[in-house]
Parts: C-alpha cells; sequence; structure tokens
C-alpha cells in the first residue's frame, strides 16, 4: 500500500484543524496558523492544502454558516477524520523515535 | 449606508476561472477577510491585497475544469437508442406521421435524382466522349433559315483529308431522313418496316464503343452491303437461327449480308439504332458513287479530335473550309459548329435530330420540385418534433438533474433524428422499389433498381441520412435542451420557445404547395393549349402512309385514282414531312432581291391545301389543269410576305420568284399562316412547292397524305390497304394519324405535367401531414384552456375560431407570398414559348381555395375533438 505522505505544512494544518474542533474553517485555521506560528499563508495556500488534506482523507467538510460579511455566502468546516488522527500520531511517534537516537536529547 | 464592496472586475474574474464546487467558499472567504482588512486599514490596501489574492488562487485546484469524470458512453449510447424506440412505439401516430412524411419526401427525391442521374449519362459510355463532337450547320438569313444538325455527304471524309491533325476521325451516320425503311427475311418470310436503320461509315465502331457480339469490330461494315444487327433485331428475323452471313432485303430491292451482331443501343444513346449498314452500299443505290452536292445535308456527322484539343482550333479553320468548297450562294449564310457529344440530348433543339432529345429545362424543374418536397417533408419533422417538445420536457429534467449537459442532450437528439430518417430512408427505398416500374412508365425511362446499388449511390444515401438528420434533428434539438430543469419538474406553465419560427415553417410549407398547385395547373392549361388549340390547318381525321423509297413514285396517279373511288376518302396530297412537325429548307430569289437566301420550304403534290383545309389569303393553290404549276408557280405563306416586305397578300400575286433551275417563277397564291411545326416556335416564312418530278418519292416526298370521313375511319383504312396491296404487294403497308404524331411534338410538356402533377399531390400530402400533426400539437397544448373556457360558456363555433385563427392567418400570409413568387417563375416557364397562355387569376384562386379547405378539414377534426372535451376531465387534476 502507498503511504500517504505529510508535508509540514500540512501536518500543521491538520493539527490545527483538529485542535479547532468544531469551529475550524479556512478563516479561523488562517488566523490560528498566524497567532501560533507567525505565518500567514495566502487564502490559495491554505485551500490548496487544504484540498489536499481531503482528497488523502484526513479531514472532511461540511457546508454552513452564512455571514452577512461573507455576503450570505456559506463557508466550508473542517473536522478531522480518524484517519487524519492515526496519521499525526505515526508523525508524532515517527518524530518521538528520531528525536530519542539525537544525543544529549533526553524527552524522557 | 452600503458598506463597500471589492473591486467587481476581480470578484467577477474570480467567479470566470474559478470551478463551480469552489467558488462560493473562496469567494466567501475572500469576501470575509476583505471586510476584516477594511475595518483594520485602508480601503485601496485592502482592493489591493483582494486582487492579489484573487490572483493566487489561480492554483491547480480551483480553475474551472473541463469534466474529464468518463461516462461510459456506449452505454449511454445503448440507453438513448433504447429511449428513441420507446418513443416511436409509445406514440404511433406522431412517429407515422413524421417517417412517412420524410419517406415520401425522400423517395421522390431519391426517383427524381436517378431519373437525372440518367439524363446526365447520356453518351458518356464511349471512351472518346470528351472528344467526339457533332458537327453542325447554321444556315440563316436575318434569323431565317435553319440550324441543322447534319452535313452535306462528303463533308465528313474532306475534313480527315484536309486536316488530318485536327481530325483524327469521322463517322456519318444517314437513313434518307425517313421515318421507316423496309426489311425482310425472306428466307422465313418475315417483313417489317424499321424506324431505326442507319448507314454507317466503317469508322463507326472506332468513334462509338457499341458493344459487339459477333463478328470482327475492325472489318465489319469495310465492304458494301453489309449489315449489323442488335441482338432484338437478330431474334426478330431470325429466331433462333444464326444470322452471321444471312442475307436481309432492304426496300425491296438490296441484299444486304449480316456480318455481325449488336447489343441492343443503349437507352442512354442519343440516337436508338437496330440496324447499322455499311456507307458504302449507298454508293450502289445512288448509281455508283455518293452523292457530290455541297448544298442537300442529310448526313449526322461526327468527328473525334485529338487528345486536347480545343474545339475553337477546328472552329477557326471552318470560315476557309466553307469558302473552299461550298456553293457561292450559301457560303455567306453558313456557319460550322461543333457540338459536344454529352451535350446533345440535354442541350440540342435543332433542326433534323435523329430523335427528340431530352430536355434541360425539365431536369431542372423535376430536381427543383424534388427538392421542394423534400423541404416540406424535413419541415414537417422540425415542426412536428419542436411541437411535441413538451412531451419530452419531463425527460429533459430528470436527465439534466442526473447530471446531463446540454451538449450531451443536443447529442441525444440530434441521434434520434438521425434514427428517424434511417428509419425513413428504409421506407422510402421500399416506396422507391415498388413505385419505380410506375415512374419509369411516367418518366418514359428503364431505369433499374441495381442503379441503387453502385457504392456512390450508397455512400451519398448514408450522406443524405445524416444530412437530412442533421438539418431537421438540430433545431428541436437545441429548443428541447434548454428547458431549464426547475421550471420543467415544477410542472409549471411550459412555455415552448419557437412557436414563431415554427409558423414561418408551416408558411414556407403552404407557400411551397400553393406554387406546385398554380403551376401544374398552368403548366396543364399550356399543354392543353400547345395541343388543342386552332394550329391553322385541320389536324384530325388525317392518315400519313410512309412512302419514301418506296415504288409509289410510279404509281401515285393511278392509286390516287384507285384510292378516291371510296366514299369514305375525301381527298389525297403527298408531302415531303409531317405537317405541323417538320420543314425542309431550300434557296428562292424573291422580287427585287440581289441574290438568294433560304427559306423554309415544303413539297407536295397537288390537293395539299384542301386535304388539310388551309385557306387561301390570295390566289390560287396548285392546279392539275395548269401544267406548268411545277416548274414557274410558287405559293407561300402570309408571313413570308410580310419578311419580304410586300404590301399584302393580294399585292404578293404575280411577282417574280428564282428557284433552282427555273428563273422564271411567279407568286400565285398565298395562304394564311399556319403552324408548320410546333407551338414551340412562332410562325416563320414558308414556301410551298409542288413537285412533279417522276423521281420525287426517292428523295422528297415522304408521306402519302389521306383525309377520310370522320365516321367510317376503319373503312377508310382498309380501301387504302387493299389499294395498297394492289399496287405495292412486297411492301408492309403502314400508317399513323396525324394528330397522334403531332402531340408527339409535346412530349416534353406531357412528361413535365405528368411529373409535376404526381409530386404537387404529394408535396401537399407531406404538407398535411404536417399540419395535422401541428394541430394535433396545438389543440393539446390548450386542452386546459379549452376546459376554462367550457366552462365559462364558449360555444363550439367559437372553439372552432379559436384553434382554426391561427392556421388561417398562416395560409393567408402564405397566399401573399406565393402568388407573386409562382407568378414570376411561371412566367419565366411560358415566356420560352412562342404560344402561351396568359396567366389568370383561377389558377391562384383554386390553389389558395384547396389549401384553406384542406387545412380547415385537417383543423376542424382537432377542433371538433375539442369542443367534445369535458372539463372535468381536463381541469380535475388542479
Amino acid at each position: 500500500m502507498k503511504r500517504t505522505q505529510l508535508g509540514e505544512f500540512e501536518e500543521l494544518v491538520l493539527l490545527i484543524v483538529g485542535a479547532l474542533h468544531d469551529d475550524a474553517y479556512s478563516i479561523s485555521v488562517k488566523k490560528e496558523l498566524k497567532d501560533r506560528t507567525g505565518r500567514n499563508p495566502s487564502i490559495g495556500a491554505l485551500h490548496s492544502a487544504l484540498n489536499r488534506l481531503e482528497e488523502k482523507g484526513f479531514i472532511n467538510s461540511t457546508e454552513g454558516g452564512a455571514t452577512k460579511e461573507r455576503g450570505g455566502r456559506r463557508k466550508r468546516y473542517y473536522q478531522i477524520t480518524n484517519a487524519g488522527k492515526k496519521a499525526i500520531q505515526t508523525a508524532y511517534e515517527l518524530r518521538t523515535e528520531l528525536y530519542k537516537l539525537v544525543p544529549g536529547m533526553n524527552m524522557q | 449606508m452600503k458598506a463597500p464592496q471589492p473591486p467587481k472586475w476581480a470578484d467577477r474574474f474570480l467567479r470566470w476561472f474559478c470551478s463551480p464546487e469552489q467558488v462560493e467558499i473562496l469567494q466567501g472567504d475572500l469576501h470575509e477577510l476583505y471586510h476584516e482588512r477594511l475595518s483594520r486599514g485602508g480601503r485601496s490596501k485592502a482592493n489591493l491585497i483582494f486582487i492579489a489574492e484573487v490572483f493566487d488562487l489561480l492554483r491547480p485546484f480551483a480553475i474551472k475544469r473541463k469534466r474529464t469524470r468518463k461516462i461510459n458512453s456506449t452505454d449511454m449510447l445503448r440507453n438513448y437508442l433504447i429511449v428513441a424506440i420507446r418513443n416511436i412505439r409509445n406514440q404511433k401516430i406522431y412517429s407515422g406521421i413524421n417517417i412517412t412524411g420524410l419517406a415520401i419526401g425522400l423517395a421522390c427525391f431519391i426517383l427524381v435524382s436517378l431519373y437525372i442521374l440518367d439524363e446526365l449519362s447520356y453518351d458518356r459510355m464511349h471512351s472518346k466522349a470528351d472528344r467526339i463532337y457533332r458537327l453542325t450547320e447554321k444556315f440563316e438569313s436575318d434569323g431565317v433559315g435553319e440550324h441543322s444538325a447534319s452535313q452535306p455527304f462528303p463533308v465528313g471524309p474532306t475534313l480527315v483529308n484536309d486536316f488530318p491533325s485536327l481530325v483524327e476521325k469521322s463517322v456519318r451516320l444517314f437513313n434518307f431522313q425517313s421515318p421507316t425503311l423496309a426489311l425482310a427475311n425472306r428466307k422465313l418470310d418475315k417483313e417489317f418496316n424499321e424506324s431505326s436503320i442507319f448507314f454507317a461509315d466503317s469508322t463507326f465502331l472506332d468513334v462509338f464503343d457499341f458493344e459487339m457480339l459477333a463478328g470482327n469490330k475492325e472489318t465489319a461494315l469495310d465492304e458494301p452491303n453489309s449489315i449489323l444487327i442488335t441482338r432484338s433485331m437478330a431474334k426478330k428475323y431470325f429466331d433462333d437461327d444464326d444470322p452471321m452471313g444471312q442475307i436481309l432485303e432492304f426496300q425491296g430491292a438490296e441484299n444486304y449480308a449480316v456480318t455481325g451482331i449488336l447489343e441492343d443501343a443503349p437507352l442512354n444513346a442519343h440516337f436508338q439504332f437496330d440496324f447499322i449498314i455499311s456507307f458504302s452500299s449507298l454508293k450502289n443505290i445512288y448509281g455508283g458513287r455518293y452523292p457530290r452536292t455541297w448544298y442537300w445535308n442529310p448526313c449526322w456527322t461526327y468527328v473525334v479530335l485529338p487528345q486536347n484539343t480545343a474545339p475553337e482550333t477546328f472552329h477557326d479553320q471552318m470560315p476557309g473550309f466553307i469558302d473552299k468548297y461550298f456553293p457561292d450562294f450559301i457560303k455567306e449564310d453558313l456557319t460550322l459548329i461543333l457540338q459536344p457529344l454529352t451535350d446533345i440530348h440535354l442541350h440540342s433543339k435543332l433542326d433534323y435530330e435523329i430523335q427528340a432529345n431530352g430536355n434541360s429545362n425539365n431536369v431542372y424543374i423535376f430536381s427543383g420540385v424534388a427538392i421542394l418536397v423534400l423541404l416540406i417533408a424535413v419541415i414537417n419533422f422540425i415542426n412536428l418534433s419542436t411541437a411535441r417538445a413538451s412531451k419530452r420536457a419531463k425527460e429533459v429534467g430528470i436527465r439534466k438533474t442526473l447530471g446531463s449537459s446540454k451538449g450531451k442532450l443536443v447529442n441525444q437528439f440530434i441521434l434520434e433524428s438521425v434514427m428517424y430518417t434511417f428509419f425513413a430512408v428504409v421506407l422510402s427505398l421500399v416506396i422507391v422499389f415498388l413505385t419505380l416500374p410506375y415512374f419509369n412508365q411516367l418518366a418514359e425511362k428503364s431505369i433499374s433498381l441495381i442503379t441503387l446499388l453502385t457504392p456512390t449511390y450508397i455512400i451519398s444515401l448514408f450522406g443524405l441520412i445524416i444530412l437530412v438528420g442533421l438539418s431537421s434533428g438540430f433545431y428541436p434539438a437545441f429548443v428541447l435542451s434548454s428547458f431549464s430543469t426547475i421550471s420543467v419538474l415544477k410542472n409549471s406553465h411550459l412555455k415552448i420557445r419557437g412557436f414563431g419560427f415554427r409558423r414561418v415553417l408551416v408558411a414556407a410549407q403552404f407557400v411551397i404547395s400553393m406554387m406546385l398547385i398554380v403551376s401544374t395547373i398552368i403548366a396543364i392549361s399550356q399543354l392543353q393549349y400547345l395541343q388543342d388549340d386552332d394550329l391553322g390547318f385541320n389536324k384530325e381525321h388525317v392518315i400519313m402512309i410512309p412512302v419514301i423509297r418506296s415504288p409509289m413514285g410510279q404509281h401515285y396517279k393511278s392509286f390516287k385514282a384507285e384510292a378516291m373511288k371510296s366514299p369514305d376518302i375525301i381527298s389525297m396530297t403527298a408531302v415531303e414531312e409531317i405537317v405541323g412537325a417538320k420543314h425542309q429548307v431550300a434557296n428562292y430569289q424573291f422580287g427585287e432581291m440581289e441574290r438568294s437566301k433560304p427559306f423554309p420550304h415544303f413539297q407536295m403534290r397537288h390537293d395539299f391545301v384542301r386535304t388539310f383545309n388551309i385557306p387561301m389569303a390570295a390566289g390560287r393553290a396548285y392546279d392539275e389543269n395548269i401544267l406548268s404549276d411545277d416548274s414557274a408557280a410558287l405559293v407561300i405563306n402570309e408571313a413570308l410576305v410580310r419578311n419580304l416586305g410586300w404590301e399584302d397578300a393580294e399585292s404578293a400575286i404575280g411577282k417574280p420568284v428564282k428557284f433552282g433551275s427555273r428563273p422564271n417563277g411567279r407568286v400565285v397564291g398565298v395562304v394564311k399562316d399556319y403552324n408548320f411545326v410546333s407551338k414551340h416556335h412562332p410562325i416563320a416564312p414558308l414556301v410551298l412547292q409542288l413537285n412533279l418530278h417522276s423521281r420525287a418519292f426517292e428523295l422528297f416526298i415522304k408521306y402519302v397524305a389521306v383525309r377520310v370521313q370522320a365516321e367510317n375511319t376503319q373503312a377508310a383504312i382498309d380501301h387504302l390497304d387493299q389499294t395498297w396491296k394492289k399496287f405495292i404487294p412486297n411492301r408492309p403497308f403502314d400508317f399513323f394519324f396525324l394528330d397522334d404524331k403531332l402531340n408527339d411534338s409535346y412530349r416534353a410538356e406531357q412528361k413535365l405535367t405528368k411529373v409535376t402533377i404526381a409530386f404537387s399531390m404529394l408535396a401537399i400530402l407531406v404538407a398535411c401531414l404536417g399540419l395535422f400533426g401541428l394541430a394535433t400539437y396545438s389543440v393539446e397544448q390548450r386542452t386546459k384552456e379549452i376546459g376554462v373556457r367550457k366552462v365559462l360558456g364558449i360555444s363550439p363555433g367559437d372553439i372552432m375560431w379559436l384553434l382554426s385563427k391561427e392556421f388561417l392567418i398562416i395560409i393567408a400570409i402564405s397566399i401573399l407570398i406565393s402568388t407573386p413568387l409562382s407568378y414570376f417563375l411561371l412566367n419565366e416557364w411560358l415566356n420560352g414559348f412562342a404560344y402561351r397562355v396568359a396567366i389568370t387569376l383561377w389558377p391562384f384562386l383554386i390553389a389558395g381555395f384547396t389549401t384553406l379547405i384542406v387545412a380547415i378539414a385537417t383543423v376542424s377534426y382537432h377542433a371538433f375533438r375539442a369542443s367534445h372535451i369535458n372539463p372535468v376531465e381536463v381541469l380535475k387534476y388542479e
């Protein structure tokens, strides 16, 4: 089976979508990303990452929540899927194992 | 106050390039960010960022793409076919009308195309067809004279001799210009008068590629007294014997040996032959050598030019050639013109054609009519398919909901109409198959069905299916596929587009139908006028007996005396050609003319004007008691008097005239003008010349003409037969009625009339089918309206008016369009005749009323049904 790769930016976005629970949509993800990492991706870059994640099956989307600022247009909310959680888990484990091999690093 | 909005163009650009699934979300995001930035900073900065972000979105995931999802198109195709077949089955009347109408149109089209292909195939079977020309002779002075298809005896060989680099070969055909010649096989005692005998040069089979079944192609016509016969003639004269080497007796005098058997002449050759006799046999008949005159022109002369030689090169040599050989008194009025062999059948209308040719006008008219009938059928198809669109609306809605694109729907409906066309073509082939024998009879052809099986024809037939299918399916397909999904499925009031366009189409149908009706009526009345109107002589009850080169010359006086003993025979004369059909030309020098000029002339014996009841305008007819009449007297017609500029008929009497070797002639009589040729031509000047020469029957006098009692025709014929046998026992007695023969001159018009009648009826039938179908749907569309109106108390008469009103307006408009159009076209056609009927109002009235009545009858059937609608039935679902 082909292993699905998770890029660094993708991983961040996926984590934030997971962290935001029910409130994850493009703008909130963008804000969270900016607050936590200082990175300010364009809407295009963000959406293409979200799209890729959705295609890989790590997140799901539903539509809803039209507001006046959006001119009555709906938002697309994202939820992390089990596969997404597993992917974070795998990435986390992989990193932890690698950290352990670095001398002088003591991560308990 | 309205909040500021991002730049519209960027927004619009986004909507344009962005895929439909993404556009709402992305646009929403951008707008939300824009408003946020707006609240934090300047508007122009927000605008700038907005624009930047829009362009940043030009990424693969967001850009609209053509749908690349794979659809199993063979499955869809099968679905389309199934749906189409179900539709045909479920709507039998509609499909029946549609397919039948189209099939009739196509059948007409196929039949006429067969006819035209046949007409165009004339004389193309020869390998040298593009290099063979017939040399014609234009012999005219001030428009009076002849344009002859034939040449003097010496022209052919002299051309080959004088211009060896310009004329490869030549061949002459000759038949004494006699309607029939006698042949006999004495062995089996078979004796017939034959109408298709030709004397031909030995080069005959080098120039023309007629198929030879027996004998040597190279030498068959080399020897004098050789004869080639066709396969059917072999059967006729020799039964099952081998004809090769056997003897046929010609005109009771010469014996010819059969040296070859030819396949029957192809029907698409411009001359039909049964026998070809070697030209050198004529030497014997003319006392040892060919006639050497350059004036008398009885030989149809064909030449083969070398490859890539333009006829102009040949024409350039002609003035010198004429000057060298032709007699002085005609040189000035003479031109020699080449006529391409393949042009003869459709375009040649010269004097002394071998046989009547086709008519290019008829070809144009036939193809025009066929295309019109097909057009009516296609219009029907478009109309009916669009009209019943409402029936298919739900299907369209469902298909669109399930993801069918507009293009796919267009494909589906075009496929469907191609399928309808396919069925129609199959049906039309059945119709063609069944009607071809009748069509052949009508058009005097013998087209076989095998023509339909040639590859080119099959390919063009498929082309026709596609073309007709596409052109008739295109418009309905677009109307059908353009329905809005929601309104169709919500069953809201469905307004079908294109009703105006359909009205135009129906009007076009009526215009065409009415034009065809008017043309048919006028063609019939023109034909009747040509055939029945006064000719200036009486063609009824005249019996014509072909006598050329028969022993009649020696017996004429006693034959006449004996025949006249019967009370049933009123008068008898002998004539050069068929009166009212043909004439010859000779040179005369009247009054003060400086030199002689060609004039139509006609030779005959005494009692001519009495036999044909031609009234005299002045002077007297030839008199048996005045012995100098044949050398010193001439009778002319009124047109000649006018042509010569003489005051009137009376003043012409006694004027001097020189002709032939007779310098002291006088005009003794003037006959009133009569139509001495068909009414295609106006009455020209004419000289009637008495020929009492003892050998006149060998060359000039071709018929004995007898006026008989109307009541006792049969007795008169019997008496003539007996008298004939008494004087000329070894030649079969043969005769025909003058009026029958004269009607043959109008064969082309008869054919035209018959074919237009048939096609017009079909066109009207198809148009009615269309109207019927259209009315069906128009009523169906309005059943609810009628239901409501009935509840409110409308009367049946008003319902009728309500439904027919629309069609009546269309018909009124069609009448307005078709009347001037057909007037113009028919006027053009009639102008081709020297004698023509005037175009009167009544054919137009008839056409208008017929169409109106047929239309009302068709519509009222529906109106009647509509007036019996039960309002409860149609309104209960509301």
